[in-house]
């Protein structure tokens, strides 16, 4: 410890340099972290905040709500099983509405759900769903910025069908459309063709141990994750995937950046090394004394890229999804720590082979 | 008198292509307390490994190295940096010094090292600097000191730790004459004053004068002079 931080101390240059790159580079680790967590975020919350644990969906259906189909029958079959209060009926559609007299089209998921019933949101202003009053929804706060309000009529383009917002939700929407919650008898209204109701998926809430006596009792349909549920929403899968290569790549390079750095020094350092060892001063000493110096640039880099996040969250617009959260934040810095330690043990293997005899006979250090 | 340094029946070979090449053939030396001894000899001739083995650097192919009467062959790689630490002291031919500590940092960190408290050390380090007259460089970085106050600054180093026996590797190689003489004659007075032995290898025939005994080391034997 005595040599790391006077070393530190002394090249100041040197160690402001690399202090640059790392933080910029956990930066760019942490802000993209927060982009990819705002996006999933932006992208699948109603389906992540949903109280199920699992769904139910139509075999061939490839884990998509869109593509699955299933009736009351279905509900009452896994009602048997996971008892009458954790299974609910979720209707799902992708649509376009236009608010009434504009012109402009919004793209919004419709969701149906039990309005008294655990999928449904809690309203944050407005009045929340009711059973009876027809051609009343609740929407999504994002909404607002379109100009919608408590009490704009939505027409429904495919159907025709006009809602009337009668309150607003907050953290809704899937596949990065706003949500528009409707009750089941506006359900039935936007779908031409059908007498009785046909629903995408069952949500099951708290069946973890049930899971395969559930399967059994509905051949022809899957059970899946709420986690596989979410993947499976159309982008999200490659949305995520691009983001967290960029991640893995960003603590890959932050690890050989180091690796780089502290192996041209320590090289650079040899005979320093040697004579130090002569005089008596451990493998384990000069080993703690690099390792020290990698953890002060990494945790001093993550705390001064923390600020910078934290500014440039506050400075970013409403609309851009951004969010990082403090486990997230620690998770992410606790990788980042571990790679830049891994990237310092190349420079430790080669401190610990350095010899002290290269001390003697030596005319320049 | 005590004998503060001890080998005995020292050889040490190297494999050299093939076939063993004898630096030093069943040596035999002794250095007692208030002694400077001086080993020189040709390049090549083995002093560096003479000075390696007898510094704990390197391990004898047979023989033993006693300090202070106790046998030190049989210690594993840590014991030995321990005794080198505490109970020995190196002063190498330049450029030693740390580049990034200051004066007084040098000497506080082999006490750092050593576990003793901070201000015992920060005592110790104020009166080795006061012999050595460098009370006003306490806070320069080496690169700011001449060659002779880089090699005066060494030798407090190496006293630092009180130790027994003092190991000089060519300590004039970089100085002119007069700065050669004066850390000679500095080493020496220290040598005396505190009661240790000093083993010097130098080419340095000038300040040959100081030392109490001086070898020369040929065929893998030290001889008198």
């Amino acid at each position: 410890m005595y040599l790391a931080l006077r070393e530190m101390r002394f090249a100041k240059a040197r160690y402001s340099l690399i202090a640059t790159i790392m933080v910029l580079i956990a930066f760019l680790v942490l802000f993209i972290t927060g982009l990819a967590q705002g996006l999933a975020y932006d992208n699948a919350s109603s389906v992540q905040n949903m109280a199920a644990t699992h769904f139910v969906l139509e075999q061939g259906s490839n884990h998509r709500f869109t593509r699955s189909q299933v009736d009351h029958a279905k509900l009452e079959a896994a009602e048997r099983i996971v008892g009458k209060n954790n299974a609910e009926l979720l209707g799902l559609r992708m649509t376009t509405v236009v608010p009434f007299g504009g012109t402009k089209k919004v793209d919004v998921t419709i969701l149906a759900v039990e309005p008294d019933g655990w999928l449904s949101p809690a309203v944050i202003t407005g009045s929340s769903l009711s059973a009876d009053a027809a051609g009343q929804v609740m929407v999504d706060q994002k909404l607002s910025e379109e100009g919608v309000s408590i009490g704009t009529i939505l027409v429904d383009q495919p159907s025709g069908t006009k809602f009337t917002v009668s309150g607003f939700v907050r953290n809704e929407s899937f596949s990065h459309a706003p949500v528009v919650f409707v009750n089941q008898r506006d359900w039935l209204a936007i779908q031409s063709q059908a007498d009785q109701p046909v629903y995408n998926a069952i949500a099951i809430k708290g069946a973890t141990a049930q899971g395969s006596e559930l399967q059994a009792a509905l051949p022809g349909m899957e059970v899946i994750k709420k986690s596989a549920a979410v993947s499976a929403i159309p982008g999200y899968k490659e949305e995520q995937g691009t983001l967290t290569m960029m991640i893995v790549f960003l603590f890959i390079i932050s690890a050989f950046v180091l690796a780089v750095f502290f192996y041209v020094i320590t090289i650079q350092k040899t005979s320093q090394f040697g004579i130090l060892k002569a005089i008596g001063a451990r493998t384990a000493y000069l080993a703690r004394s690099v390792t020290l110096q990698v953890l002060v640039l990494s945790v001093g880099s993550l705390v001064l890229s923390g600020i910078l996040v934290r500014l440039f969250e506050i400075a970013l617009p409403e609309s851009m999804p951004f969010r990082l959260g403090s486990s997230t934040f620690v998770w992410t810095s606790a990788v980042f720590i571990a790679m830049s330690v891994s990237g310092s043990l190349f420079s430790v293997w080669k401190v610990a082979r350095i010899d002290a005899l290269d001390a003697i006979g030596r005319a320049a250090a | 008198m005590k004998n503060r340094l001890e080998l005995r029946a020292i050889t040490r070979s190297f494999e050299d292509g093939g076939t063993a090449r004898v630096i030093l053939d069943k040596l035999d030396f002794k250095a007692a307390e208030g002694e400077l001894v001086a080993v020189i000899g040709p390049s090549g001739s083995g002093k560096s490994t003479f000075l390696s083995v007898a510094g704990a650097l390197l391990e004898p192919s047979s023989g033993e190295v006693l300090l202070d009467g106790e046998p030190i062959n049989r210690m594993g790689k840590q014991e030995l940096a321990d005794v080198r630490l505490r109970k020995l002291g190196f002063i190498f031919q330049s450029a030693n010094l740390i580049p990034y500590l200051k004066v007084e940092e040098q000497l506080r960190l082999v006490a750092n090292l050593a576990g003793v408290s901070k201000t015992k050390a920060a005592e110790r380090a104020r009166e080795l600097l006061d012999q050595m007259g460098l009370s006003h460089r306490r806070t320069a970085y080496p690169e700011k000191l001449s060659g002779g106050e880089r090699q005066r600054v060494a030798i407090a180093r190496a006293l630092m730790n009180d130790p027994s026996v003092l190991f000089a590797d060519e300590p004039t190689a970089s100085l002119d004459a007069a700065r050669g003489l004066d850390i000679v004659q500095m080493l020496a007075r220290q040598v005396k004053e505190r009661n240790k032995s000093a083993v010097m290898v130098t080419h340095d025939e000038r300040v040959l004068a100081w030392c109490d005994r001086v070898y020369v080391l040929e065929n893998g034997k030290l001889i008198e002079q």
